[in-house]
């Protein structure tokens, strides 16, 4: 007898229909699974045959064929099972299906449960495209499941639940008694899930007020966060570069509507989503370690996964003791920081990843952490400071839009200094300063913005044109330092409410862009 | 007299000059007859033929002393070749002319006659090698040196510079680009410190190199990174003259980092150095060029040097000839600056009090006023300094050349400080400050900011590493 179903598989972030064919024929009792399966696939089998028996069904005596289709495409992970199950139990005549656009999701444990797989959103979304009307998927991830319109979701625990989907309210058998009592497998397993490589976890926040001194890096911050600017944070150890990133996520607004459903898409492809989350409404902020690997920042790998670039994709992405990263793996961030997305090519064809993040780095000054501090000596040999940034390559540092020295805090700093804003009040002003330049813009961000846009939106008055040119000069920028220097003034005004770019703004500006490269370019003392 | 040679029969004693040269003036006298630009021989008009047409120079005394001089400078840019070698082998052989004659033909011994012991000594086989290599390709090693623009002075030269007479081993050949006749300038002061200088040790090298800078004196360092490289900067921006003595050859003079402040002292200034352009430096070269840099100046200056560093062998060579030797104590409790503190206890430097006091301690004749209203003249823009009695002193210290009109450098030197300006100068003059110690009581940090920027472009100000530093005539005082 043969049955036929409907599933679905994840392909970079598009879903795609899969159709799972199951034959039972008289013969050896075996079970085949054709259609290129991977590893974790083939072991379905297994997998199902436990699942069907332990939920109280018969399992076939005979010959078991699943076939896959289209045959074509690599298959891969466990999101088959139910799909395969179901058609097993139809195939056998366990379960009269009552026919229906419907189409099943999800991993079966041997107890017979339904446990929650990745990429589920973009899953659904290509079931209903087809035409599906009801989807069964994992209880864990109804939530997400349930952001596609459309569609009803019917939410699966166990086997039997899919059974009572698939045959209808009449059609269905009864099932026997259960040979054996289920595991409980709860709580603990779901959380062990996915694959979150971050030193900071999203939740770990920080408030700004905690952040004493370092006022020329907390105006930084604020200015990078405005507009979208990229940051390097360059200090001595104990300086308080990571605390303050780690106050980031409580400063940047929440996801509008069409980011948020992106970020979503992504996390529930990386498998970041947890049982019962539905939308995310917080922007990412990722800081993968420096450990991390070319696949694991930009994407790739045999899975075709996100990378931390797309996981920060409308956030932040946070790389701490920037110079100690592979130079390969940096190399790759410059594609996203470009384009905003990432290109993954395969034989098969290239993978596309958005990838808009905003890049936050912090790094020593030199190995040893104190060249050109005031009062302790830096142990490196002479000229190995010079070698330690030049780990970085120059392309890269030139992408940053800010970068801010952040001097050794002083105990005075710490203990006697004013009480600093907190995170509410600087948060505030970021987030009008980038409504502002979001109704400017078209929302976008100033950071985003061509160059002939941004000569546009600062309408530079006379003087401020001649301080440029003389900076510019100074410098010996390019015309990109330039547009650098424009777009960080349009936030700097924006922060400020002001309709044009002053003088002042240019100015204060240029000192964030990078003022040490003015030693460098001319002479180095 | 004649056939001695300048090493004479007792050592390396210098010996009036063989020819007609001016009989020595007294050390650092200003009334020193200023030599003429030609003074300077450049190796590559005198090429003879000498050696080649098969007649043996003679045991001493022949041939005109610029071909004898040739052959110094031939035979010094030898790779292992040094003043002592030289003096033996001119000794042995009667002059350098008859050393390169005799390797020309493969028939110079490696046997030396010793020098004061009776110890016989002989050429290491490369050297050997060396000369005999020299001996042949001269043409070729002219021409290194004067495609890299080095021309030479000798001791045999009217023109070597005296304050290296006082050296036990003065350097037989100096090599050198840039003005040669700043050897010869009547004040000279020598900075020198850690290489791995602080941004307060910066900012003091700068400040006290721009006041001499400012006064006319010539300073002169090492040109390794830190210190000295903060020193000659200072200079540069100051307009003033500079000499670098290096320890390696010319064709690498010091760091790479340092490769457009080369450009900018060979501007004014020199460099100089006492090994072939070709030659790398190597662990000893640099001990030894601080012996240069200690005879060269008529006061040393330690700005920053912890306990064991190569500024302190400057200090102590300068010490034992009579150079005096001025230090800067530093912060309290710097590690840096240790080196210095112990060179003030232990009773042999004598603390920097500025450039007023260092005239009056050297009997110099002081013309300035104060150094801060050096300064005011400057930003200005109004004139040459009041203080400078050199001709090298430049007025143009606002904004060093760069690549922008002179009409918008105009535009922006002529603007007056704001109140917000001066007040941040004020404090900038102090030393290095991070933009948190420059926030004024209501200032925003967009402000201040601006501001810095603004006195950056006005080269007041420069920044390293986060830290906002006096630059220019910031250096010479608070306006």
């Amino acid at each position: 007898m043969l049955a036929t179903l409907i599933t679905a598989v994840v392909d970079g972030l598009e879903g795609a229909l899969v159709r799972v064919e199951v034959d039972v024929a008289p013969g050896l009792p075996v079970t085949h699974i054709v259609g290129l399966p991977d590893a974790a696939l083939s072991e379905a089998r297994e997998r199902v045959r436990g699942a069907i028996r332990n939920t109280g069904y018969a399992y076939p005596q005979g010959r078991v064929t699943v076939n896959l289709a289209p045959a074509g495409r690599r298959k891969h992970g466990a999101a088959y099972d139910v799909a395969i199950a179901l058609g097993i139990m139809v195939a056998s005549g366990e379960v009269v299906a009552s026919g229906g656009d419907w189409a099943l999701l999800g991993e079966l444990s041997l107890t017979g449960e339904i446990h929650p797989v990745p990429g589920v959103l973009p899953m659904v979304h290509t079931l209903r495209r087809a035409g599906a009307r009801r989807v069964g998927v994992p209880a864990a991830n109804a939530a997400e499941a349930s952001l596609v319109d459309g569609i009803e979701v019917v939410p699966l625990a166990g086997l039997d639940d899919a059974a009572r989907l698939v045959a209808g309210p009449k059609g269905r058998r009864a099932a026997r008694a259960r040979r054996t009592p289920p595991v409980a497998v709860s709580g603990p397993l779901a959380e062990s899930r996915g694959t979150d490589a971050s030193l900071v976890r999203t939740d770990a926040r920080v408030d700004l007020a905690e952040v004493r001194g370092q006022v020329a890096a907390r105006w930084a911050l604020e200015v990078a966060l405005a507009g979208g600017h990229s940051l390097l944070l360059v200090g001595p150890p104990g300086a308080g570069k990571t605390l303050l990133a780690r106050t980031i996520p409580g400063l940047l607004p929440p996801l509008d509507e069409r980011e948020a459903l992106e970020v979503t898409v992504i996390a529930s492809v990386a498998g970041l989503l947890g049982p019962g989350d539905g939308l995310r409404r917080q922007r990412p902020f990722r800081a993968p370690h420096h450990t991390a690997s070319y696949a694991a920042l930009v994407g790739g790998g045999p899975r075709l996964a996100p990378g931390e670039a797309s996981l920060s994709h409308c956030g932040v992405l946070f790389l701490d003791e920037l110079a100690e990263f592979d130079r390969d793996v940096l190399e790759a961030l410059r594609q996203p920081l470009e384009e905003g997305s990432v290109a993954i090519a395969r034989a098969q064809g290239t993978i596309r990843f958005p990838a808009d993040v905003q890049l936050v780095a912090a790094m020593n000054p030199c190995r040893c952490g104190y060249a050109g501090d005031l009062e302790r000596a830096c142990t490196c040999a002479p000229g190995e400071p010079e070698r330690y940034v030049r780990r970085v390559s120059g392309a890269l540092l030139d992408r940053l839009d800010i970068r801010v020295e952040m001097p050794r805090t002083r105990p005075s700093d710490v203990l006697l200094g004013p009480e600093p804003e907190c995170s509410e009040t600087v948060a505030a002003r970021i987030a009008l300063a980038r409504e502002r330049a979001a109704s400017r813009n078209g929302g976008r961000l100033n950071a985003r913005l061509g160059g002939r846009e941004i000569v546009e939106q600062c309408r530079l008055a006379t003087d401020g044109r001649d301080l440029l040119a003389a900076v510019a000069a100074r410098r010996r920028l390019s015309a990109r330092g330039i547009h650098r220097i424009l777009r960080v003034a349009r936030t700097i005004a924006d922060l400020a409410d002001r309709a044009s770019v002053s003088s002042t703004d240019l100015l204060a500006a240029a000192d964030l862009r990078d003022p040490a490269a003015t030693e460098r370019a001319g002479l180095a003392a | 007299m004649l056939g001695i040679g300048p090493f004479g029969p007792r050592g390396p004693l210098r010996a009036p000059v063989p020819v007609g040269g001016p009989a020595p003036a007294p050390r650092g006298e200003a009334t020193l007859p200023a030599a003429p630009r030609g003074a300077v021989t450049r190796p590559s008009r005198g090429v003879s033929r000498d050696g080649h047409d098969g007649r043996p120079p003679k045991k001493a005394g022949t041939g005109t002393l610029a071909e004898e001089r040739q052959a110094w400078v031939l035979l010094a840019t030898v790779d292992g070749v040094g003043e002592r070698t030289l003096e033996r082998l001119v000794r042995t052989h009667g002059s350098a002319r008859r050393v390169l004659w005799l390797a020309g033909r493969g028939r110079l011994q490696r046997r030396l006659m010793s020098d004061v012991d009776a110890r016989p000594a002989s050429l290491p086989a490369p050297v050997l090698a060396g000369i005999e290599r020299v001996a042949r390709d001269r043409g070729a090693i002219l021409a290194v040196l004067r495609d890299a623009g080095v021309w030479t002075l000798t001791l045999l030269d009217p023109d070597y510079p005296r304050r290296l007479d006082g050296l036990p081993t003065p350097p037989p050949v100096l090599f050198g680009q840039g003005d040669a006749a700043l050897l010869r300038e009547p004040r000279t002061v020598a900075i020198v410190g850690t290489r791995r200088a602080s941004p307060v040790g910066r900012v003091d090298a700068s400040r006290a190199a721009a006041a001499l800078a400012a006064s006319g004196v010539v300073v002169v360092s090492g040109l390794a990174v830190g210190i000295d490289g903060a020193a000659h900067a200072a200079c540069v921006e100051a307009g003033g003259p500079t000499l670098a003595v290096i320890g390696s050859g010319h064709l690498r003079p010091g760091p790479r980092a340092h490769s457009a402040l080369v450009r900018r002292i060979l501007e004014r200034g020199a460099v100089v150095g006492e090994l072939a352009p070709a030659a790398r430096a190597t662990r000893g070269t640099y001990p030894r060029r601080n012996r240069i840099i200690a005879a060269l100046g008529d006061a040393v200056l330690v700005v920053e040097a912890p306990e064991r560093s190569g500024a302190l062998i400057t200090a102590h060579l300068a010490m034992e000839s009579g150079v005096p030797v001025y230090a800067l104590p530093g912060r309290m409790g710097s590690e840096l600056s240790a080196g210095c503190r112990a060179l003030l206890s232990e009773g042999g430097a004598l603390p920097y009090e500025g450039v007023a006091a260092l005239f009056g301690d050297l009997g110099w004749h002081w013309a300035g006023g104060g150094e801060a209203s050096a300064h005011a003249g400057r930003v200005a823009g109004s004139g040459p300094a009041a203080s400078a009695p050199s001709r090298h002193a430049s007025p143009q210290v606002v904004l060093p050349a760069s690549g922008f009109g002179p009409n918008r450098v105009d535009a922006i030197a002529a603007l007056t400080l704001s109140d917000m300006e001066s007040e941040l100068c004020r404090v900038l003059a102090d030393g290095p400050v991070a933009l948190d110690g420059l926030l004024a009581a209501g200032a925003s940090p967009g402000e201040t900011a601006a501001a810095l920027t603004l006195l950056q472009l006005r080269g007041l100000v420069r920044t390293v590493g986060g830290l906002y530093l006096p630059a220019g005539p910031l250096l010479l005082g608070p306006p």
